[in-house]
């Protein structure tokens, strides 16, 4: 090719269809022309989303080009994201996504649902015709393989890609990546990690050493998974999949609150991201910080206006950290909190009109939203309104049912609250995350206040119990069950610690009857419950020193 | 364009940079529009722009600004630590192929003759990185080419060397020191060809493997006896 423009296959171009997504006409023109003067025959062009989202609903599209800024409503992320969610576009087909900037910046948000290729303004003719040209060769030879995922059939997709590895060696990554994904979905964990060893044997490439962690995290091998992701961000700070995956790791060896400070730097770095921002509302709300979990719900609401990923749960939450960060606030910080919480339920209420239960739920809320803003009678009134309710727990789904023994908690009618709760623990003995949340609401029936202070004198104490100072220890966790006096991991706590302390001064009998008027308090604890086990463990530590 | 802007409580100093590095951008993507409505113009108007010189010199100039945004803002982040090279495995003949298209309605307005020759490889770089570094090369190349360019690619020492050459008078004595390029050793009064080699000997640091970096080489001669531009990859 010299000194002058390669000309493309136009055949190659021509069998199929395309769709143009873009909101300037000149724009959506010129790509035209060019589509054209490529061989492409079957083009629509569109100016915005809810136009393409509808097109590609009723038509068969080969190939989209989409602007990434398309003015207000969605983003290209965006489109390409329900597109593939609703599967109204294949694998099998080609999602392009038109810049204006360097790609880097939107994508860092992106955690799956890639686009197969980017095209950077300004673009010319001789750009499309090789690019496009290039990613169609791609398709064409691809083909069966994303054929095969589209329906489904991960073991033909497999002996596919195992094939096109000799035949197509220069689609040897996308092979490569395609079948370590493959065998993960399958469960064929030891070939999926032959398939990373293999790459990361030539060369040290971020995604194989992610894909290696995501199968060794999935065959528990949790600290081997959490050290090399550590390292692989390191020296990759902005590839943001392997915060992710390692906050997805350290979450599960209970490390949460590093998880929580590893995500807020992700989303320092990328925070356009409503599946990452939700995963930290969700640690901070584990980690008791409402502060950064209202910060994240916030963010996940605003970004989730144009998302197929939005759904009433984020508000609830939202407000829920809201209402929680009243608790803690000073009068006029508490006013602004509960007005911003208000708003936020009302526009959930219009958005997903029609919803079962949402109205109840957003009026528990409320509810919550008042008392936390020192509005009582009103807060008191809305509770009154909705009691009723309470006739039929088992018309209440799982999750409102304990919404509304919280706000029972809140507002102080706890005889109410724990009768609920009973219920519920009856009517749904066999699901363990029900009951787990049952269990941790009966074991801190308080305001986040002053669970907050039952937590950091528990740390304390075991700080102290850790330094060998027993009756630091025990002071701490006896102030923290004057707080919560339920909570079994406390009770236990100081159980442990007057052990100890009997261990060192076996004269004192007194110990031993604390511990056993702690032992008293949790003679109910469930079989499942988390702390059983400690429980009867200790139990039989205290008979064998009992005289 | 996203829009990140956040209210600044007002007694917090001014970050000068942050506030170029937005403006950067913003111009960036204006002249992005600009070069695109320039392509739009040359395709509509073929017989009387083609072989237009100003409507060349436009197109050229604009090119140049905007790859030197570009490259600004690859240096800010540098500056932030807020790069790194993203590797990947492409097809490097496509790649070429795919860069240079972007210039050929130029280097056909231009009458410059260009050509890829690259061997069947397969190489591992950071795809935006390495397109910064190329489409400010092959920019340079029009600019100082007499008749051709030409772009190559193959192994040497287990190193992917990517190579733009042209038939001009070639690099200056003391260009041709240019791996060791420093932010110091810029002189800004020579304009912004040594901004380019700052950056491209930058990107050329960010690809590591092992112990090996990669590196920028820049001598005179080669099949055109003009100048010759190396970006040495691991």
């Amino acid at each position: 090719m010299t000194g002058q423009a390669e000309h493309p296959d136009p055949a190659a171009f021509a069998g199929l269809s395309y769709l143009v997504i873009d909101d300037f006409d000149n724009f959506r023109n010129a790509m035209f022309q060019i589509l054209r003067n490529c061989g492409a025959e079957k083009i629509e062009l569109v100016a915005s989303a809810k136009a393409a989202v509808h097109y590609c609903t009723y038509n068969h599209v080969d190939v989209v080009l989409c602007d990434y800024n398309l003015g207000a409503g969605k983003n290209g992320q965006q489109i390409l994201e329900e597109l593939r969610y609703r599967k109204l576009l294949k694998r099998s087909s080609l999602f392009l996504m038109v810049t204006a900037e360097t790609s880097r910046d939107m994508v860092m948000g992106a955690r799956e649902n890639l686009p197969d290729g980017y095209l950077t303004k300004p673009i010319n003719q001789a750009i499309v015709e090789k690019r496009l040209g290039n990613l169609i060769e791609q398709r064409r030879a691809l083909l069966p393989i994303n054929q095969a995922i589209d329906q489904e059939n991960y073991p033909e997709a497999i002996t596919r890609s195992l094939q096109a590895l000799t035949l197509h060696p220069r689609y040897s990554t996308w092979l490569m990546k395609t079948l370590g994904d493959l065998y993960f979905r399958v469960g064929d964990l030891s070939h999926a990690i032959r398939i990373y060893d293999d790459v990361l044997s030539r060369r040290e490439l971020p995604w194989a050493r992610l894909g290696r962690s995501r199968i060794l995290l999935a065959q528990q091998h949790y600290d081997t998974a959490i050290a090399d992701l550590e390292q692989l961000i390191a020296a990759n700070p902005d590839f943001m999949e392997a915060y992710d995956l390692l906050a997805e790791g350290l979450k599960h060896q209970g490390l949460t609150s590093r998880a929580q400070d590893l995500l807020l730097q992700a989303v320092s770095r990328s925070p356009h991201a409503i599946v990452r921002q939700k995963q930290l509302a969700r640690l901070a709300e584990i980690n008791q910080d409402p502060a950064t979990a209202a910060d994240a719900w916030r963010q996940v609401v605003a970004q989730g206006k144009n998302s197929i990923h939005d759904c009433s749960q984020h508000h609830l939450a939202f407000a829920q950290s809201l209402a929680e960060l009243c608790d803690s606030a000073g009068n006029a910080e508490a006013t602004t909190l509960a007005s911003e919480a208000l708003s936020v339920l009302s526009r959930m209420e219009k958005r997903f009109a029609g919803e079962p239960e949402l109205g109840l739920r957003s009026l528990l809320a409320q509810c919550r939203v008042h008392a936390g803003a020192g509005q009582i009678q009103t807060a008191e009134e809305l509770l009154n309104s909705v009691r009723g309710e309470l006739e039929h727990p088992d018309t209440m789904t799982p999750d409102t049912g304990l919404d509304f023994a919280r706000t029972l908690f809140r507002l102080g009618d706890h005889e109410t609250a724990k009768k609920l709760l009973a219920t519920l623990a009856e009517l749904h003995s066999d699901k363990a995350e029900v009951l787990e949340a049952i269990e941790n609401l009966l074991d801190e029936p308080v305001g986040f206040r002053e669970k907050l202070q039952a937590r950091s004198l528990n740390q304390s104490g075991i700080a102290a119990f850790e330094q060998g100072d027993l009756e630091d220890a025990a002071k701490a966790f006896r102030d923290a069950l004057a707080v919560v006096p339920d909570h079994k991991a406390l009770n236990l706590n100081l159980v442990q610690v007057l052990l100890k302390a009997y261990q060192q001064s076996p004269d004192k009998h007194t110990l031993l009857q604390e511990c056993q008027g702690c032992m008293s308090r949790l003679a109910d604890i469930p079989r499942h419950h988390r702390q059983y086990r400690r429980y009867i463990a200790l139990q039989n530590r205290l008979k064998d020193v009992m005289p | 364009m996203t829009d990140d802007r956040q209210d600044r409580p007002d007694n917090q100093p001014i970050d000068f940079s942050m506030v170029l590095a937005s403006a950067v951008h913003d111009m960036k993507n204006s002249l992005g529009l600009l070069l695109n409505s320039l392509d739009s113009l040359r395709e509509e108007h073929e017989q009387s722009l083609a072989a237009s010189s100003r409507f060349n010199t436009v197109q050229y100039e604009a090119e140049r600004m905007h790859n030197d945004l570009v490259q600004l803002l690859g240096i800010y982040r540098l500056g932030e630590n807020n790069l790194s090279a993203h590797m990947e495995e492409h097809y490097v003949p496509d790649f070429l192929a795919e860069h240079l298209a972007r210039h050929t309605p130029l280097l056909q307005g231009l009458g410059i003759q260009y050509s890829i020759d690259s061997a069947d490889i397969n190489g591992y770089f950071d795809e935006d990185l390495l397109t910064g570094v190329l489409n400010n090369t092959i920019n340079n190349a029009i600019r100082y080419t007499s008749t051709r360019i030409r772009l190559s690619a193959d192994k040497r020492d287990d190193y992917l060397v990517l190579t733009v050459e042209d038939d001009g008078e070639g690099y200056p004595e003391a260009m041709q020191q240019a791996e060791t390029q420093t932010f110091k050793s810029l002189d800004f009064k020579t304009g912004s060809t040594s901004l380019g080699l700052f950056f491209a000997s930058s990107v050329a640091k960010l690809h590591r493997e092992g112990e090996r970096t990669g590196t920028i080489k820049l001598h005179n001669g080669g099949s055109f006896g003009g100048g010759v531009f190396e970006i040495w990859l691991p």
